[in-house]
């Protein structure tokens, strides 16, 4: 269904969502930053805005994740999982990072299903803001995630200037519109087609780029990716782990029980395949040891034809936060183009 | 959830970023944009920040020993029972001392400071970082007066030549490293110095290897190099200098290889340079001695009074800068002035109300092997110092110990008074960074159990010295801190607008740079041809904020579990000539002793030097002595 709202409706619409549950969206704090927060009121919400450098995952998998509780009862101990059921609605999200939620949950779902992660799906609404003026660094053409998304949303939200066209996409999503149904009417084909025009001119911001992962995906697919090349990459490289933390599709985790008055909760951590002892084995044995092996596992993860065939998708959303948050200079575009060229710094 | 802008409490590169509280407990990290030293970017280490906080062993109750058992007693009853105990101990002609800390605010080393100047009327007051890195902050000083650096991380990116005399800069700063490779990404030139072919290295234009030790000798052949290439700035040298004919006597012997020409050419023309250094190791004044070398370098060439370049000092715990300026340390007062200094004495006279000692104060070393009662400021001495578990035999002897810390460290199991403090995420208080920067530490949670900031308790042992001012908050101990540092009377202003960043603290005006050269004597003889050195990069795996912290302390930690034995690291080179594979043992053999250690073989490391990790220092203790570096002779053991 695809509705259309006034732009003043949205303030109602959001007092009534913020009766429903906790509404996340972008908020421009006291330093400057936009961040996704819980909002109080409406007027909190920013609507230009380039996308927050910390991703909307954490509302889907937290940077601490408390899994279980651990109790001591006897002889024996008792483990309860913890599910965090709270009715969360995430406002004003982009194409992006709808399509990192939509990689996620493909991987939760898979055999044996993640309880956690899908139960506090399931009490989530993603209500998504296409990019009419994509961002600078963004690369979503590359990686089918954006400017306009046709799927993966709950609702999508593109902004006509006096209206905003509704696109419902999901049973949560109808549940959303009719909190305020009066607020929504049909959209007319002149709406419909107006935002079909819209996307064509986000995609021309691109220009003539064109999608380098296809023959980077062939080169680390054939194992063509020099080793020399990688050697050399690598030591671009601060292993800081920004570039996996802050990537929507990433999820490697860590784990540990956090002790508590004689009671433990499992908490499942934010990790990065880019340190050092990720990988390290209980008998000092590391298979990943150097730097770019490293490297070279997280770019075969992202964009290796094996991961691609059971996906559908590369481990990447083209939102570009990577390269803003690289302590070196080897984020997901430089590498991807120095594998395609076969050549770094050069 | 809850989100408070804070100051990352590793490095002392001043990375911002806001912590994120839900329910009361720290739960993540998220970096900022905005933030003018971070700019979005974090390391490991920022981004495992909130962990050591929420998992580490946290102090809960105040403790007292009481018939060999630590037990909890109330607040009150435990710092009447310290002063109490210190006073007598004053009283009986025993000698008193308190230590500061690199990982403790502004506000905490300044009291602590006050309390040992004004309250136990003693100048025994040291850091235990700042045998360390003290010696580059004199060398320093030596030449530039008072010593604050002209630049800052992100004029390093527009840099065109860059010197870095290492450590191992990505792994010690990350966040320094990031903006020497973005220079070097935009076609600057780095030249680096030292023993290991580090990443930084690999990324260099030039690296000059050197044996530790042999630093100088480097930085005295460029000195050389640019004089005879005439490549000072000679007005420059004119205006800002003193000491030009005696310099350019000292280096006239001086051997000078092409690298070296070729190094001294690119620093000479570079309109713009940074010249970045760790502590380097040697014997005796070396390391003071390369500190002013280099800072010499800078200044011949012009580069210390032009905007955009400069020297920065890479110092590893992010207050150390901060400690110094609080004149936490044996003949500095505030401001790091030398204790006789007549009008800084009497200001702090003026402001505390009590006569200040002059007799000059051991240094930590010697403080903790000479007094009968100490105060530890959150710190773990036989970590940090040189002399790793001789000091935890010292501490042991200590007839009263008082430990302030937010973490349960091996010196709070020993201690006879436990005080326990708030973490860095649960005070407010202020860091200086490494450029100066002045940055605030917001609360993010409470402190556990009935943890109290450390300021507070630190004004409330005060009060107890008759030395107490009315604090109501760590703002108020700033302003007074305004008053004892007239550096950071500037910094009032801009802190009340409040906001990211924080001030940089400037330096008052300052007279001529002194020029000095280094000299280096040779270490190694044919018995002993080889040099042994311990690697100054700082211990992160002993920190509490490391060791506590899940994700960060499987790399630092991993290394000391599968070696309980330590290990000395050597090349390829060396350990093919002597026969032995890694994991053989090796017998050293210096001047002050020997000891039989396993060695591991490194590929980058120079041929002809053996370094053994601070963190395995104690196994070479007998062969170190009281040196950072040694000749030694090595054999298959």
């Amino acid at each position: 269904m695809v509705f259309a709202i006034q732009r003043q409706g949205i303030t109602k619409w959001l007092e009534k969502l913020l009766e429903a549950g906790e509404v996340i969206a972008p908020v421009r704090g006291p330093y400057g930053d936009v961040a996704f927060s819980t909002i109080r009121s409406p007027a909190q919400v920013v609507w230009d805005f380039e996308n927050p450098l910390h991703p909307p995952k954490q509302f889907v998998l937290p940077q601490t994740d408390p899994l279980v509780t651990i109790k001591r009862n006897g002889q024996h101990h008792e483990v309860e999982p913890i599910y965090d059921d709270a009715r969360r609605i995430l406002f004003n999200v982009r194409s992006c990072d709808v399509k990192g939620i939509v990689f996620l949950t493909r991987m939760h779902e898979m055999e044996p299903a993640d309880a956690s992660y899908l139960r506090r799906l399931s009490s989530l609404t993603v209500i998504s803001l296409t990019c009419n003026n994509p961002c600078p660094l963004g690369f979503c053409v590359c990686t089918d995630s954006g400017p306009f998304l046709s799927g993966g949303y709950d609702i999508q939200l593109t902004d006509l200037g006096e209206n905003y066209l509704v696109e419902v996409g999901s049973e949560k999503g109808e549940a959303a519109v009719s909190e305020v149904p009066d607020l929504f009417r049909k959209a007319t084909e002149e709406e419909v087609s107006q935002r079909k025009r819209l996307e064509v001119a986000a995609r021309n911001h691109f220009g003539q780029e064109t999608c380098h992962f296809a023959s980077a995906m062939r080169r680390i697919s054939t194992g063509r990716v020099q080793d020399a090349l990688w050697d050399k990459m690598s030591d671009w490289c601060l292993e800081c782990g920004g570039c996996n933390l802050i990537c929507p599709t990433c999820y490697c985790f860590n784990v540990k029980d956090l002790g508590r008055d004689g009671t433990w909760i499992r908490c499942r951590m934010w990790d990065s395949c880019q340190y050092a002892a990720f990988t390290l084995e209980a008998s000092g044995h590391n298979p990943r040891a150097h730097r770019k092996e490293r490297m070279k596992r997280r770019f075969f993860h992202k964009a290796s034809a094996q991961y691609y065939m059971r996906d559908n998708m590369v481990g990447c959303v083209g939102c570009g936060r990577c390269i803003k948050v690289c302590l070196g200079t080897t984020h997901m575009p430089a590498v991807v183009g120095a594998i395609r060229k076969g050549k770094w710094h050069e | 959830m809850f989100t408070v802008p804070t100051t990352c409490p590793f490095c002392a590169c001043g990375c911002g970023f806001y912590l994120l509280a839900n329910k009361g407990e720290l739960v993540g990290v998220a970096p900022s944009e905005t933030h003018p030293v971070s700019r979005g970017r974090l390391c490991a280490r920022g981004w495992g920040a909130h962990e050591a906080a929420l998992w580490g062993d946290r102090l809960r109750q105040p403790l007292v020993n009481r018939n060999g058992k630590l037990e909890s007693v109330s607040w009150v009853e435990t710092l009447d029972h310290v002063a109490g105990r210190i006073k007598e101990l004053i009283e009986a002609g025993k000698s008193v001392g308190v230590l500061g800390s690199a990982r403790a605010t502004n506000e905490e080393n300044y009291l602590a400071g006050k309390l040992a100047r004004a309250g136990l009327q003693t100048n025994n007051l040291d850091f235990s970082y700042h045998s360390i890195c003290g010696p580059l902050f004199t060398g320093l000083e030596e030449v530039c007066g008072e010593y604050t650096p002209s630049i800052s991380l992100n004029d390093i990116e527009s840099s065109q030549t860059i010197l870095l005399i290492e450590g191992d800069l990505a792994k010690t700063h990350p966040r320094a490293a990031s903006s020497v490779m973005k220079a070097v990404d935009k076609g600057a030139r780095l030249i680096t110095v030292g023993y290991i072919r580090t990443q930084m290295a690999c990324l260099s234009s030039l690296h000059l290897p050197t044996a530790p030790g042999n630093e100088g000798e480097v930085i005295d052949g460029l000195l050389a190099a640019v004089l005879h290439l005439g490549l000072e700035d000679r007005k420059s040298v004119a205006v800002h200098c003193e000491g030009y004919d005696a310099l350019r006597r000292d280096v006239a012997a001086v051997k000078m290889s092409e690298e070296i020409h070729q190094a001294a050419d690119w620093i000479g023309r570079a309109e713009r340079a940074t010249f970045l250094m760790a502590p380097t190791s040697g014997q005796g004044d070396q390391p003071r001695r390369d500190a002013a070398a280099l800072a010499t370098l800078a200044a011949i060439t012009g580069h210390l009074d032009r905007p955009g370049c400069g020297l920065l000092p890479l110092l590893a715990r992010s207050n150390v800068r901060g400690a110094c300026d609080m004149g936490v340390a044996a003949d500095r007062l505030p401001g790091c002035r030398p204790l006789d200094d007549e009008r800084s004495r009497q200001r702090l006279q003026d402001l505390w109300g009590k006569k200040l000692p002059l007799a000059p104060g051991r240094d930590a070393e010697s403080l903790l092997q000479s007094v009968s009662g100490l105060i530890v400021l959150a710190d773990d001495p036989p970590s940090v110092l040189p002399m790793g578990q001789r000091a935890m035999a010292a501490l042991e002897k200590i007839e009263f110990l008082v430990v302030l810390d937010a973490f349960a460290t091996p010196t709070t199991r020993i201690a006879h008074t436990v005080l326990p403090i708030a973490s860095f995420a649960e005070t407010e208080g202020t860091l200086t960074s490494m450029e100066g920067r002045v940055q605030r530490l917001r609360v993010t949670t409470d402190p556990p159990g009935e943890a109290r900031t450390g300021w507070q308790v630190l004004a409330e042992l005060c009060a107890r010295f008759d030395v107490g001012g009315s604090y109501s908050s760590a703002t108020d101990v700033l302003r007074e801190i305004v008053q004892a540092v007239p550096r950071y009377a500037e910094m009032e202003q801009g802190r009340l607008a409040d906001g990211w960043g924080g001030t940089l603290v400037e330096g008052s005006d300052r007279g001529k740079f002194v020029l000095h050269a280094t000299g280096v004597a040779a270490l190694t003889s044919a018995e002993r041809p080889h040099v042994l050195a311990r690697d100054g990069a700082f211990d992160w795996g002993r920190d509490p904020l490391v060791s506590f912290s899940p994700t960060l302390s499987r790399d630092y930690q991993s290394q000391r579990k599968l070696f309980p034995n330590g290990f000395v690291e050597m090349c390829r080179q060396d350990a093919d000539g002597l026969g032995v594979h890694a994991g053989w043992k090796v017998r050293l053999t210096s001047v002050q002793g020997d000891a039989i250690v396993p060695i591991r073989v490194r590929t980058d490391l120079k041929s002809g030097v053996l370094l053994v990790p601070y963190a395995f220092r104690d196994h070479v203790a007998n062969v170190l002595g009281t040196h950072s570096v040694t000749a030694v002779k090595v054999e298959q053991a």
